[in-house]
């Protein structure tokens, strides 16, 4: 049984609060996911899944139709699909042949449920990260 | 239970899939599908996490059939009339070898999950976590290949209605040719025959997958099927019926001359 690399998660902000036992559980619900160059890999407006982070390649970000940024090794997008399923805020199409690591919102949702400590530390995560956006805002 | 079983014996639907069970359902009532083997919605989960075991057990349970492979999924309890899943999951033609079968798995599970599929889950009013199985058999390489629907799936009339091209059948399904159109009586009379406009075949290709090739000019508007192969086409059309009962959708193809059945399941477009 494999999973996603531990220190790829760690960098992710959601994650933050977890500890490496918590985090080792959730890296093992990773599943391996590539794309060729050139594929979409979610489409701003569609209904998504799954959270994303990048082993390997460069993907590029556009935002109704206008290219925002490029994200490489470690960077991870999708992740307010795996609470929400809601709509793609932008479009990530795979520059480079893109070897990713994949988590569902089918297989991760199991796990918060049964384990209540993760899923504070998430929702305090959440609202840290709401609180901060509004911040932003102002 | 076991996770992968001949595809003869994939008879339970939870198990392993509308596309699986109706494949399984034909070898046992003697129709011509090519042999393969069933891998149940857990089992491919399993795979899909890189499951040590399961991936053993994949490779030494489907090793006699060797290579170059055909691996479709078979969406479990919902390739139904309500929610045809045609087109939303991916069919992985020309894998070479039973060692690039979990690679092959995996990236069905994913085409399940993928945003494309999520948001047509959601359309079709399916909320809950996919659950794929898969159908792993050897791959053909048809001469002629294409659909058959055992009722006309527009007009509802009692005729055969066959669209055929050259290769594999992929160019029909995707729609990348004006198929050859046929309608025959229930009798196998020819009422309606048209001849298409074949510009491109779908081929396996050294290094494993399919590619698109430019057809000769002289195939383009020849018609690719011959009157006894219509005849044969509508017999398979009756043997589907009796095993399965009215109303069917097809897919076919002929290797060498003999005709083989891809896939037999209810159409779901006709006026009935």
């Amino acid at each position: 049984m494999r999973g996603a690399p531990i220190d790829v998660l760690e960098r992710v902000p959601l994650f933050h609060d977890l500890d490496q036992g918590e985090i080792g559980q959730i890296a093992l619900l990773f599943k391996e996911r590539d794309f060729e160059a050139g594929e979409t890999i979610i489409q701003e407006g569609s209904g998504g899944a799954a959270f994303y982070v990048i082993e390997t390649g460069e993907a590029s970000v556009t935002i109704q139709g206008k290219p925002h940024s490029v994200l490489r090794q470690g960077d991870y997008f999708g992740e307010i699909a795996l609470i929400d399923e809601g709509p793609r805020m932008a479009t990530i199409t795979a520059a480079s042949r893109l070897d990713c690591w994949g988590l569902t919102y089918w297989d991760f949702r199991p796990l918060v449920e049964a384990n209540g400590v993760i899923g504070w530390k998430l929702l305090q995560r959440m609202a840290m990260m709401l609180r901060d956006a509004r911040a932003g805002g102002q | 239970m076991n996770g992968v079983v001949a595809l003869e014996q994939a008879s339970e639907l939870a198990a392993f899939g509308a596309k699986a069970v109706s494949l399984g359902q034909a070898l046992r009532d003697g129709l011509p599908v090519p042999p393969g083997f069933a891998l149940s919605g857990a089992f491919v989960d399993a795979v899909a996490a890189a499951d040590d075991a399961a991936i053993v057990t994949l490779v030494q349970q489907v090793a006699p059939l060797a290579g170059p492979l055909a691996v479709r999924s078979s969406a479990i309890d919902e390739d139904g009339a309500a929610a045809s899943f045609a087109g939303q999951h991916q069919t992985l033609l020309n894998v070479l070898s039973v060692d690039d079968l979990a690679e092959a798995v995996r990236e069905i599970w994913w085409s399940a999950n993928s945003d494309a599929a999520i948001t047509y889950r959601k359309k079709v009013g399916l909320f809950s976590r996919p659950n794929v199985g898969v159908v792993v058999q050897k791959l053909l390489a048809p001469d002629t290949a294409g659909v058959l629907f055992t009722r006309n799936p527009i007009s509802g009339a009692d005729e055969r209605v066959i669209e055929a091209s050259w290769g594999l059948g992929e160019a029909v399904v995707a729609g990348l040719v004006i198929p050859d159109h046929v309608c025959l009586s229930r009798q196998g009379q020819v009422r309606e025959r048209r001849v298409g406009y074949k510009t491109v075949s779908i081929r396996p290709v050294a290094g494993g997958g399919t590619v698109e090739v430019e057809l000769p000019l002289e195939l383009v508007e020849r018609f690719c099927l011959e009157d006894s192969q219509l005849e044969a086409l509508n017999r398979l059309a009756g043997l589907c019926e009796e095993v399965f009962g009215p109303g069917r959708d097809l897919e076919w193809a002929f290797e060498r001359g003999t005709l083989h059945l891809l896939q037999c399941r209810a159409i779901t477009t006709a006026r009935t």
